[in-house]
């Protein structure tokens, strides 16, 4: 019976070349595309997820209610996490974080090494596999671990315990041995480093060893098995009533009001295994998986249009099966055995297909890793349970894309089946609704396409306040002192053609080469309220460098000898301290020191586009340290002066790498996830598009061949060409029609969430959807005409006497 | 005993009145009969032996098929009572396009689940004695209408059914070939196999010891001899 089957399968394939061929055609690219999607949503999903602990591993941060309402925050004060293990039940293991890079001395081996200070318990949190060595290993402050790729490359071999580091850390020089070697963090890991050290080598770490104000570093806990998150947070009231009774004080003082709680300051834990999908946003936290989903959900989509394909041609050619099916029905074949034979008949074309498509997403595999840069590979959809997943989404899909119009067929009466007879009414009216979802699909990711490719046009091309385009950044990662090197680059490059100004700040804009990103933010009490700065320590030149504008006052300079004690701020901190005049006036910070605002500068977007510009303060203190050097390049010859830049700086640091880079690139790669988004959404558009063609294409030709002879009727009694192929093409054009009244609202809907997420965003405007509904009319439109066109001009003695 | 047809009616709506495919049929058939039923296009010939070959439904009467009453089975143990005892042979031959000769005769005992070494010794006799053992492997689009009629008689034989129904077997042949037809036919039924043909031709019809004339759904009895 099978071979049977199988035979009749094949052979039935084979007579119809054409429609096998688009058919597996159109399910190959479509399992391809989804099978890429989906390594790329999985991989995204899997982040984290590798910790043995990872339900009991949390994050924790504070709620805090300011007068302005609900903040949340993560970073923490030294003592705290000592503190709240002692005084906390249901803590297993707490670890203070902080990443840091250090730069490794020993000569000819001068490497920049990512490094994180974490106290002890931290490798019995996390599955950071010990090679070499134990997991408290840290309990030993002189002992640090490395990881076996860091191991490798500073001493050539792996077993390196026992060997010494000359670590250069934030300007201090330690000297550590290797205390266990570590498996290299897999590609999920959110955690990343080179070398783990004990807190207490941390910046600062016996000054703030009793500070509660002074917030620096991230605390991960790992609770009791039994404990929940929502325990901590009860429990810790009394511990934050304690310690920040002082903040707590000055929130009421603010005219903070307290939470539905009652409490003003909350301590809550985010769990470990959300980290990756959590977005701190000043006032609240949001853990979203949307970004992973969407583009699992684009795949599904894909995979979605590609199988209506199918059962829209497997229905339509049923006409041609009838005979077959009610010849067998009186042959005694029963439901059962019919609705087999006609699925497996599906299931052949699916293998085919799927065959295909893994062998296409192979190929593609790199180049896909490429455009979406991405470290996911295909290896990451092997796990047992994945293969399972996957296994089981094929099955469901042979299921049902060839399942229902096995059904249909297997249904049909044997007489009606005998004459030839199909309910064609009914049938049309489920490929018409199919072929419905299938361009509001299309649409919604037309439209998609636009609105994301306008959004990070916008982004890109908004005056973000300052001049980003003759700007280069110059990450300080070299062995001298970060001030001797802004200096030697001064002097390098003084009177170099090109070269317009150079200066120096504590932080880059946009992000860097060297792929850092901090922030300082600061709180003083002004005039009797809480105030909050972003603190940003400059060189000078530093806004003429950038093009900041200045609204009054004046700025850094160097003929006035006190200006390490003024301050140049933004419009929002004017507002901030809710002074219209604020030139000249003083604030005092804890350290009881009096600053004076000299200057106030326009605002400018020193964060990310999805926040608002937030208050900051410039202060140009010869203590505090740089980190960036800042080089305006005259326009002419940028390439050559870059270059000039580059060499200055081998010649200054010649062990350290250049990362310099300009600063519109550097914005660029804060981009990275809506470019990743709109190269996604627009190649799943396309292939959807391309899908939807290949299945009109199919049907146009079964409903062209269906209508042979009343063509050659209406022809005789003198229909027109244009009339013909107006007859043959408004049904289908409707069908486009009624697809965007449904695709055009859910569309804008699910762009208008989008874009909430950007505080800087573009209008959605009714073009960008009729603009995608043309399109999508438009290439309907051609892809039918091939047929109609043909069929209208056909000879209608042809057409009524091959009936 | 074979079949009995008691006060069969069957009707179809239109435009609220009912009309008449069959019209208070009763027919008496015995093992081993050679049955023709006449009638003009359109009275009622394939919808009496659809509803013989239990095809088709209708809506009054009683249907005793080898002492089992028909119109009250379930449709699964009536297919299982027509695979077993009945083998259809079509004025179209409605062979299976994509299967070649061989294949269509054997198609009947796929689903009857016999084992492919009885199978195969089945078909090859089947083969044999129609004489088309040198087209087995041909498809019917290569065969002339006579040779797929031969083909689609074994197929309905080749389960060793007790009754065939023809309609109309020869409306597609030239007389020469429709002759061989009946001939075969007529063989068979000396064999043993009742046999009920639908058919517009006398000479066709002269081949069956018996002849029901049909008209508007109603048996015409002045005819019969
Ligand atoms: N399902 C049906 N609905 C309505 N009329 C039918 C149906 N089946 C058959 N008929 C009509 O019943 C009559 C008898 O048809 P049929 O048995 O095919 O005649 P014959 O085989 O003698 O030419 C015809 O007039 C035909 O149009
Ligand atoms: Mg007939």
């Amino acid at each position: 019976m099978l071979k049977n089957y199988i035979k009749i399968a094949f052979r039935n394939l084979w007579k119809d070349k054409s429609f096998t061929l688009l058919n597996v055609l159109g399910l190959s690219i479509a399992f391809a595309a989804s099978l890429l999607l989906g390594m790329y949503a999985l991989f995204d999903l899997s982040y984290d997820q590798f910790h043995k602990n990872k339900e009991d591993l949390f994050q924790v941060y504070y709620a805090e209610q300011k007068p302005g309402g609900q903040e949340v925050a993560t970073s923490m004060p030294v003592p705290f996490a000592p503190a709240l293990q002692q005084e906390l039940p249901n803590i297993k293991h707490i670890s203070r974080y902080i990443s840091d890079h250090a730069l490794n001395l020993e000569a000819g081996k001068e490497l920049d090494l990512n490094l994180i200070f974490v106290d002890p318990d931290f490798f019995q949190m996390f599955s950071f596999e010990t090679v070499l060595g134990t997991k408290e290993v840290l309990k030993d402050n002189a002992q640090i671990s490395i990881t076996e790729e860091t191991a490798q490359k500073l001493f050539g071999k792996t077993e390196a315990l026992g060997e010494t580091l000359d670590l250069l850390i934030n300007g201090r020089r330690e000297v550590f041995t290797v205390g266990s070697i570590l498996k290299d963090p897999p590609v999920t890991s959110g955690l990343r480093f080179d070398v783990a050290v004990n807190f207490s080598h941390s910046p600062n770490y016996t000054e703030n060893l009793d500070r509660w104000d002074s917030r620096n570093h991230s605390v991960f806990i790992q609770l009791n098995e039994d404990a929940t998150a929502s325990d901590i947070t009860q429990s810790a009231v009394s511990f934050t009533d304690l310690h920040y009774k002082g903040n707590i004080e000055d929130l009421k003082r603010d005219g903070a009001q307290p939470n539905a709680n009652g409490n003003y300051l909350e301590l809550h834990l985010l769990p470990f295994k959300d980290i990756h999908f959590a977005d701190f946003k000043g006032h609240s936290l949001k853990v979203s998986r949307a970004y992973p989903y969407m583009i699992l959900g684009i795949g599904l989509l894909i995979l979605c249009i590609a199988g209506i394909n199918f059962v829209n041609m497997s229905i339509a050619r049923s006409a041609q099966r009838l005979r077959e099916i009610g010849m067998r029905k009186t042959l005694g074949a029963a439901k059962k055995q019919l609705f087999f034979q006609f699925w497996s008949e599906s299931v052949w074309v699916f293998m085919i297909a799927l065959l295909l498509g893994i062998g296409i997403s192979m190929a593609l595999e790199s180049s896909f890793r490429q455009l979406f840069n991405t470290p996911a590979t295909l290896s990451h959809l092997s796990s047992p349970v994945l293969i399972g997943v996957l296994v089981g989404s094929f099955v469901v899909i042979t299921f049902i894309a060839g399942g229902y119009p096995a059904l249909v067929l297997s249904k049909l009466g044997t007489l009606k089946a005998l004459k030839g007879k199909l309910d064609l009414a009914g049938k049309n009216r489920v490929r018409n609704t199919l072929m419905v979802v299938q361009f509001s699909i299309a649409i919604v990711l037309i439209s998609g396409t636009l609105v994301l490719k306008k959004q990070l046009d916008f982004m890109r091309n908004k005056d973000l306040g300052f001049n980003k385009t003759q700007v280069v950044a110059v990450p300080l990662n070299g062995k001298r002192a970060n001030r001797q090197d802004v200096a030697l680059l001064r002097n390098e490059l003084a009177g170099k053609p090109g070269i317009l100004s150079v200066t120096a700040s504590d932080n880059n804009l946009g992000l860097g080469k060297d792929g850092s990103t901090y922030f300082s933010r600061m709180g003083f009490d002004y005039k009797g309220r809480g105030v909050h700065t972003n603190m940003l320590v400059v060189d000078y030149d530093y806004p003429e460098t950038l093009g900041l504008q200045l609204k009054e006052g004046r700025t850094f300079s160097r003929s006035y000898s006190g200006d390490s004690l003024s301050i140049v701020i933004n419009e929002a901190m004017a507002r901030e301290l809710q002074e219209k005049d604020p030139v000249n006036k003083q604030i005092i910070l804890d350290d009881s020191i009096k600053y004076t605002i000299v200057g106030v500068l326009k605002d400018y977007n020193f964060q990310s586009l999805n926040k608002k510009i937030e208050p900051i303060s410039l202060f140009m203190k010869s203590d505090w340290d740089l980190y960036y050097a800042f080089v305006k390049v005259a326009p002419q010859n940028m390439a050559q002066t870059f270059e000039s830049i580059e060499d200055a700086w081998k010649r200054i640091e010649p062990n350290a790498e250049f990362l310099g880079s300009f600063l519109d690139e550097n914005i660029d790669r804060t981009f990275k996830r809506e470019r990743t988004m709109t190269t996604i959404i627009t190649s799943g558009s396309l292939i959807a598009i391309i899908l939807s063609c290949i299945g009109l294409f199919a049907i146009s030709m079964l409903v062209v061949t269906q209508r042979t002879k009343e063509i050659g009727v209406r022809k005789v009694v003198g229909a027109s060409v244009a009339q013909i192929t107006f007859l043959l093409t408004k049904d289908f054009v409707k069908l486009v029609g009624i697809a965007f009244l449904i695709a055009a609202p859910v569309a804008w809907w699910l762009l208008s969430q989008w874009l909430q997420d950007y505080e800087y965003r573009i209008e959605l405007q009714l073009w960008i959807f009729l603009a995608a509904g043309l399109l999508a009319v438009f290439i309907a439109l051609v892809t039918i005409s091939f047929r109609t066109i043909r069929a209208a001009l056909k000879n209608p003695v042809e057409s009524l006497r091959t009936e | 005993m074979l079949l009995q047809l008691n006060h069969i009616y069957k009707w179809v709506k239109q435009g609220g009145k009912r009309v008449f495919l069959l019209n208070d049929i009763s027919l008496d058939v015995e093992e081993g009969e050679f049955i023709s039923i006449m009638g003009p296009s359109g009275s009622g010939k394939s919808t009496l032996l659809n509803v013989i070959g239990m095809l088709d439904e209708f809506q009054e009467g009683e249907y005793m098929f080898l002492d089992e009453s028909v119109h009250t089975l379930k449709e699964k143990h009536r297919s299982k009572l027509y695979k077993e005892y009945i083998g259809f042979v079509f004025q179209a031959y409605h062979l299976i396009d994509e299967l070649t000769v061989y294949e269509n005769i054997e198609t009947p005992l796929l689903y009857k689940n016999i084992k492919s070494s009885e199978r195969k010794a089945l078909v090859a006799d089947m083969l044999d004695r129609f004489n088309i053992v040198g087209k087995k492997d041909l498809f019917p689009a290569q065969l002339s209408g006579g040779q797929q009629q031969l083909v689609g008689i074994a197929r309905a034989l080749i389960a060793k059914p007790k009754l065939i129904l023809a309609d109309e077997p020869t409306g597609n042949l030239n007389s020469k070939q429709g002759e061989e037809i009946m001939e075969l036919f007529k063989e068979l039924n000396q064999e043993g196999v009742t046999i009920i043909q639908a058919t517009h031709s006398e000479s066709n019809a002269a081949y069956g010891n018996r002849i029901i004339h049909l008209l508007d759904g109603s048996k015409q009895h002045q005819a019969s001899n």
